[in-house]
């Protein structure tokens, strides 16, 4: 396996830091910007994608192995929840017969 | 130790009894708790009194610490010294008695249970008022004999007329209690003490930080409600609307008593208070006037006999205006047995003629219902003065220290008094008369049921006939002195006592003659009087129209007030219109608020960028 | 020459972040699903060089893995089966664009002004950690979360197949029974 390496230096934990928080912003602007229901649940990975890549960095700096469980678990949510997102989305694409979520209005009010 | 307690707790575990479980019992079981738990409270209280006539000394029973903050505690606890034994002995005793005729008279009564639970709470109430130590346990007894008669005076509370006679009685009642709470508490902040002998004695010991005579009226004001004193007699009259042994034991042998026992109690207060003894004395006597006037043109028997106990509470007020205190306890005894013993058999004549209380619509029952012919003659004559009988006695002394007593004696005062005792005699004369002499006025089918009472209650009226005759042997003046000292007569004035005899017995004989010329001879002579003075007698028989003057006065303003200030200002406008205002306020912003939930996801999404934008600036603002 | 590839490390972590970042504004700005779709696994890729690149090998390899090859295949098959061309879609992006472009613009100079406040304060750099450590933590600390994983991929799993057994019950049409 891969010997012991040095911890990462200071700008380059700013320079990724800086990468994730530009991800899950970028995430979440998508979330608000776009139409289409499946874009939207991209976008959301993004933002998964972003958070993971903070958490990695931090585990690399500090040397503590909960973010690397945490980065584990969070990969495992992102599949179940995918695999369920995805046949709620078919389900109200059969209903409502639009992927645009300006239909899906139903709780109004 | 627990022989005071006994006696007032005996009553209310009679009352807890046949009040909860009184109906599953069966008559026979209510009457035998009802009557036997007073009978055995009046065993021990004559027990107690023999034992206090060999010590003379009184006995006090802590009951229990009701409060206690600092070094001040409130308690409960009994007193007894020769004038609660003697308010005690007859409570229990009398109490008893009508007990007893109850069992009788409300034989066919539904709510028989209750009856006897009331009168039960009521005997704990007034064995708390008389046996108890200080101002705070007497006014517990005070309002429960309110709240008692008012149960009782609207007891048959289906016709709503009864039920309005007891709210009467109870808020006439309640009025005269913000002045006797007044006194309460003006007592309480100069001596730190409500128990009546450490009142009575800082009191005689010098001068206090209240003036007497303000507490004394205080007090006053409160003894005008319960004893039915002008300004406050009218709920007395109305409340005849009870059963009769209600009318008997309550308003006139116990409660409307305490007023006088009261007043009696605290004397050290009254004996340093010249004023408010003057102003006790000048309604007493008005009293007595005013209401022998009105029953001289009453129709109603119990109507009659209820005007009459107002008259003669007034007497005992005149007594304790002079100073006098032991002859107003005195004339209390005398008049419990009298009274009590009209009034009983007032019932038994109603009894009956099934019904019927108009005495127009009476007479000739001489020999239909002698036994309650012949205790109704001895009560009369009682109550109207004629020796030996037990009234000539009382009223005598009161007569007697109204004229000559060196502190508020006064011909003025005696002259009222001696012409209320000419009424008394001419009145009751007129009521025996009208009731049971001279030729039979009733309806046919009245007079066809016209039978004897039963024995219990024939046999009450008996023995209240038998204390009416010899109950003024008993010297109750001399019996109290040590505690009630009789007040200094002025000197000159010693020689006028047996002339004064004299004149009260040629009162009570000038009444009866009166009486048997108007009633007993043909009826041409009341008619002929009656027209020559027929306003006076409207007047009279409209008792001086004082109801419809409170109402006019005093219940339409309020009524007024009530509802268009209280009601529709205060009620509707401000309370119902904050509420609903509130609610709108409610309603108004959750219909803008809600326009956030559009049910658009893009909106939600924004919101959470806003939302955890806002945590970030906050966190950074807070380290 | 040398200097190239003394710093190797350091040129393609700056090449990976920036072909990651391309790749994330691609997503939100791409008209077509299909190809939002690829440019998102072009970042997730480029992510997993990054992990690479910072040592933590197996972390990158998951990535790869479950992200692209399960999460990513499946959504492509969506698209593909939803019709993508969807005429009643009135364009790319919603109403709140102009608004969400500033509140994001703002977000994200908030945090990354935040980023560097942080790591102004925190010199710590202590020891990093192997696939070893991470194994025996992941086994022995965190064994309740391990299985609690277990737990939930099951309930997933039952959770899709409720969905379909309904679905299935309602009649099976989908939107690509539509032929725009």
């Amino acid at each position: 396996m891969a010997a012991r390496r040095e911890p990462i230096a200071v700008d380059k934990v700013q320079l990724l830091l800086s990468l994730a928080v530009a991800m899950f912003a970028l995430g979440l602007v998508g979330v608000i910007v776009r139409r289409n229901v499946l874009v939207m649940l991209m976008c959301m990975e993004l933002m998964l994608n972003g958070v993971n890549l903070s958490l990695v960095t931090f585990a690399q700096q500090l040397g503590s192995t909960v973010g690397a469980v945490l980065v584990f678990l969070i990969f495992v949510v992102a599949t179940a929840e995918i695999a369920i997102a995805i046949p709620i989305v078919l389900l109200l694409v059969r209903r409502k017969r639009t992927l645009d979520l300006d239909a899906y209005s139903d709780l109004k009010g | 130790m627990n022989a005071l307690k006994l006696i007032v707790l005996l009553p209310l575990v009679g009352f807890l009894v046949n009040g909860l479980i009184g109906n599953r019992l069966g008559k026979r079981a209510v009457s035998i708790i009802g009557c036997g738990l007073p009978l055995i409270s009046f065993a021990i209280t004559v027990a107690l009194f023999i034992q206090l006539g060999a010590s003379g000394q009184p006995r006090i029973e802590a009951a229990y610490t009701w409060a206690a903050f600092g070094t001040t505690t409130f308690d409960i606890a009994f007193y007894f010294d020769r004038l609660s034994a003697v308010m005690t002995l007859i409570v229990t005793g009398v109490g008893t008695l009508i007990h007893i005729y109850s069992i009788g008279y409300m034989k066919d009564d539904d709510s028989y249970a209750r009856f006897f639970a009331y009168l039960n709470m009521f005997l704990f109430f007034m064995l708390m008022l008389v046996l108890g130590r200080s101002l705070l346990v007497m006014f517990v007894g005070w309002e429960g004999v309110g709240l008692a008669s008012y149960l009782l005076i609207g007891f048959w509370f289906q016709d709503p007329v009864n039920a309005k006679a007891g709210k009467k009685a109870f808020i006439t009642n309640r009025v005269g209690d913000a002045g006797f709470l007044l006194g309460i508490f003006l007592l309480y902040h100069a001596l730190g003490t409500l128990e009546m002998d450490r009142i009575n004695a800082a009191f005689l010991a010098g001068p206090v930080a209240v003036s007497a005579s303000l507490v004394g009226i205080c007090l006053f004001i409160g003894a005008t409600g319960k004893s039915a004193q002008i300004p406050l007699h009218v709920w007395l009259p109305d409340a005849m609307a009870g059963p009769t042994p209600v009318s008997a034991l309550i308003h006139a042998a116990t409660m409307v008593t305490a007023g006088v026992y009261m007043i009696a109690r605290l004397n050290g207060i009254y004996l340093n208070a010249p004023a408010a003894s003057q102003l006790v004395a000048a309604i007493g006597v008005a009293t007595a006037f005013f209401a022998a006037t009105i029953a001289i043109a009453q129709t109603d028997i119990k109507k009659v006999l209820a005007y009459s106990t107002i008259s003669q509470l007034g007497f005992m007020f005149v007594a304790l205006g002079v100073g006098a205190y032991g002859v107003a306890v005195f004339h209390l005894m005398t008049h419990a047995f009298f009274k009590a013993c009209l009034f009983l058999g007032a019932g038994s004549v109603i009894h009956a003629l099934s019904g019927e209380q108009d005495i127009r619509k009476m007479g000739g029952l001489r020999k239909r219902i002698p036994i309650t012919y012949w205790t109704f003659l001895v009560a009369t004559a009682a109550i109207a003065g004629i020796p030996p009988l037990a009234g000539f006695w009382s009223k005598d002394e009161i007569l007697w220290f109204a004229f000559a007593s060196g502190s508020g004696g006064s011909f003025l005062v005696f002259g009222i008094a001696a012409l209320t005792a000419l009424l008394t005699a001419f009145y009751m004369f007129r009521l025996f008369w009208l009731v049971f002499l001279g030729p039979s006025r009733m309806d046919p089918d009245v007079e066809h049921h016209v039978h004897e009472s039963p024995i219990t209650m024939t046999g009450v009226l008996v023995v209240l006939a038998g204390l009416s005759a010899v109950g003024g042997f008993i010297s109750i003046p001399h019996f109290l002195e040590p505690l009630l000292p009789l007040p200094a007569v002025q000197p000159a004035l010693k020689s006028f006592q047996m002339p004064l005899v004299a004149l009260s017995v040629a009162l009570g004989l000038l009444g009866l003659a009166g009486a048997w010329y108007f009633y007993g001879g043909p009826a041409g002579r009341t008619k002929a009087i009656k027209a020559r003075f027929g306003g006076l007698y409207r007047l009279l028989a409209g008792k001086y129209f004082i109801d419809e003057a409170y109402e006019f006065f005093l219940g339409r303003p309020l009524h007024w007030i009530s509802d268009h200030v209280f009601l529709r200002i205060g009620d509707r406008a401000l309370f119902d219109g904050t509420l609903h205002g509130l609610a709108g306020l409610a309603r108004g912003s959750a219909g803008v608020l809600s326009r956030v939930q559009t049910g658009n996801l893009h909106l939600y999404a924004l919101l959470v960028l806003i939302g955890s934008f806002l945590c970030l600036v906050w966190s950074w603002a807070h380290g | 020459m040398n200097a190239f590839l003394a710093n190797l490390d350091t040129l393609l972590l700056y090449v990976f972040a920036f072909c990651a970042l391309v790749g994330a504004v691609l997503v939100v700005v791409l008209r077509q699903p299909m190809r939002v779709a690829m440019a998102l696994i072009s970042t997730m890729v480029f992510l997993g060089g990054i992990y690479g690149l910072l040592g933590v090998h197996f972390i990158a390899a998951f990535q790869v893995l479950i992200y692209v090859g399960a999460v990513m295949v499946f959504m492509v098959y969506t698209i593909m089966l939803l019709d993508v061309r969807d005429p009643a879609i009135k364009g790319r992006f919603s109403r709140l664009l102009v608004p969400g472009v500033i509140g994001g613009a703002i977000f994200l100079a908030a945090l990354v002004h935040a980023v560097n406040a942080l790591l102004g304060r925190s010199a710590a750099t202590a020891a990093s950690f192997t696939l070893q450590d991470f194994s025996v933590a992941f086994l022995n600390e965190y064994w309740l979360h391990f299985e609690l994983t277990s737990v939930l991929l099951l309930a997933a799993v039952v959770a899709a197949l409720a969905v379909i057994k309904g679905s299935s019950r309602h009649g099976g049409e989908t939107g690509a029974d539509r032929r725009g």
